[in-house]
């Protein structure tokens, strides 16, 4: 018997009633969805689709209007489904007046740490997102950064199978959004499975081993990011000390095996790319 | 079982820490306690009961109006402070159900009006303890009966006090669960506690002969669903004249309590079960 799937997703629509008079707002469609163990799962889409309002119904918060949902072969909204599960709102907020340490303690009792190990899982939860010298200080002086990544311990102290994070980089600079990442990778190596959800396509180009792209409410696009985005009909040649002889003679040769020129650029990086090499760290903790 | 209380004191207790950090508790806590050490500036000059009961009435009042604009106020701030920040979000995401987060809630809060009424009391006491001996002795110089004045019984009425407020809060929690707004479970709420305080009331309306209709059912309604707050309000009987009550009413008031506690956040576990976080 092979395991279930870390969340399946079976016909799932939500309807919300907007205004006093209640008029329906579909923010999720028929949605059909199974995300495998072990991989980073990029959940993408604009603003409004309904990409916050599906992870919510998977962890039990929001109750749907219609469809099924199990998380890791169980019905979600059972305690012992979340216990295996951690999650990262959108747009974190927690209480001011604990320390980002206080934070995590609390969490970690919720969550079902065993007392005698509270402590040593706080202190590694708070070394793996890189806040050990801020833990001290109170969660209402953080910026947006450090809330994403005390949120990420928080969402992680108790060691779950499946971490669902809701756009863990929005608001964070690309050194710290990097930063994020690497965490992110660092739970894949460790057998987790991630969900993320994000408009910011090319950081979950870099993360994510598979995605799935909703517009309005409905699935558009799903599957493995490298057969999603590669065209196997084309292809990219990078040549260094190109002369315009050199490249009349190559054209011709392609021309003459029947293959056609389409054009010739220079490869770009990206700002993001530019920025980091240019950028060494935020100061941040 | 062992874990669920374990989580729920742990919502109690974040609770209770950002309760006491709140303007609006120091601010009536501060009020109370003034209220109280000025009532003892009063004198009256009859060197007896008029004086001590006057003491004992700023006392009582205080205690009861301010506990009950904190739990009204307090119970509807923490509950919404949770879900408008949206760190309900977060919590109820873990192992933890909206019943033992509810709990949490109301231990958590009903911790900090134990405060409350701990410090007024106390305070209380010593008012009337220092009138009362200095009053017994110009009674006795005068060769006239001492007035009477029990510190045990305003130990009882301050539990009674204690667990009033603790129906108080399990109530606006239930109507806070249910509430869309703040101020839609302040008003609600506060309404609610006005007409459990005159239940006497509409007891009296319901007993008179009347034509049975609309208005009849609601009393009906009215009285049997909202609790009778008004009998924990025992402090002149406790305190001043401590062998007039009578010998069921205490066992009565403190299971009644306790039972519509127990009753009002099964009630806010049930309207706040499907809500949308
Ligand atoms: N509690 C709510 N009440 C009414 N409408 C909502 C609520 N939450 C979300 N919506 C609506 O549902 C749609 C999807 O929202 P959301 O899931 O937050 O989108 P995304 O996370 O993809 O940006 C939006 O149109 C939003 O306005
Ligand atoms: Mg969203």
């Amino acid at each position: 018997m092979t395991a279930a799937p870390a969340i399946e997703v079976r016909h799932l629509t939500k309807d919300f009633r907007v205004g006093l008079k209640g008029v329906k707002l579909r923010a999720v469609d028929d949605l059909s969805l199974s995300i495998p163990r072990g991989q980073v799962y990029g959940l993408l889409g604009p603003n409004g689709c309904g990409k916050s309002t599906t992870l919510k119904v998977v962890l039990g918060l929001v109750p749907a209007t219609a469809g099924e949902v199990s998380i890791l072969g169980l019905p979600s909204a059972t305690a012992e489904a979340r216990a295996r599960t951690g999650f990262l709102p959108e747009a974190p907020y927690f209480h001011k007046f604990l320390s980002g340490r206080e934070l995590v303690r609390y969490c970690a009792h919720l969550s079902g740490v065993p007392s005698d190990r509270v402590e040593s899982a706080v202190e590694e939860a708070v070394a793996l997102v890189d806040l050990r010298e801020a833990a001290g200080r109170l969660v209402g002086t953080y910026s947006k950064g450090m809330l994403q990544r005390i949120g990420l311990a928080q969402a992680i102290v108790h060691d779950p199978e499946l971490v669902i994070l809701d756009e863990p980089t929005a608001g964070v600079d690309p050194v710290g959004a990097a930063a994020i990442g690497r965490i992110i990778e660092a739970m894949r190596a460790r057998g987790k499975t991630v969900v993320l959800c994000s408009h910011l396509l090319g950081q979950v180009e870099q993360v994510c081993d598979r995605v799935a792209i909703m517009d309005k409410g409905r699935l558009v696009l799903e599957g493995a990011v490298e057969e999603v985005l590669e065209r196997r009909d084309r292809h990219v040649l990078t040549v260094d000390a190109l002369t315009p002889a050199a490249l009349a003679a190559a054209e011709a040769a392609l021309v003459a095996h029947g293959a056609r020129l389409g054009a010739v650029t220079h490869p770009r990086r990206s700002l993001e790319e530019l920025f980091r090499e240019l950028v060494t760290g935020s100061r941040d903790a | 079982m062992k874990a669920a209380c374990h989580r729920s004191l742990w919502i109690a207790r974040i609770t209770f820490l950002e309760a006491i950090r709140q303007r609006f508790f120091a601010f009536l806590f501060i009020l109370g306690a003034a209220l109280v050490l000025a009532s003892g500036a009063v004198r009256v000059f009859d060197f007896g009961h008029s004086e001590l009961k006057f003491l004992a009435d700023f006392g009582f009042g205080g205690l009861f109006l301010f506990g009950s604009i904190l739990g009204v106020v307090m119970t509807a701030q923490l509950f919404f402070a949770e879900i408008d920040n949206r760190t309900a979000l977060t919590l109820l995401a873990k192992p933890l159900s909206r019943a033992e987060f509810l709990a949490g809630k109301f231990l958590g809060i009903w911790a900090v009006l134990g405060v409350f009424v701990l410090v007024l009391a106390a305070l209380l006491a010593a008012m009337l303890g220092w009138r009362a001996a200095e009053l017994a002795q110009l009674a006795a110089d005068r060769r006239l009966a001492p007035p009477e004045c029990d510190l045990a019984g305003l130990a009882l009425y301050a539990a009674l006090q204690w667990l009033r407020l603790g129906v108080v809060v399990a109530m606006v929690l239930a109507v806070a669960a249910a509430a869309r707004t703040f101020l839609f479970a302040v008003v609600v709420g506060a309404l609610a506690v006005l007409a459990g305080q005159l239940q006497w009331l509409s007891q009296e309306l319901l007993l008179k002969p009347a034509e049975p209709g609309l208005g009849q059912a609601a009393l009906w309604l009215l009285t049997h669903l909202l609790p009778n707050l008004q009998q924990f309000n025992l402090g002149d009987a406790l305190v001043l004249a401590p062998h007039q009550v009578a010998a069921g009413t205490l066992p009565w008031v403190f299971l009644s309590g306790v039972a519509y506690v127990v009753a009002f956040l099964v009630l806010a576990t049930f309207l706040f079960r499907r809500r949308e976080i």
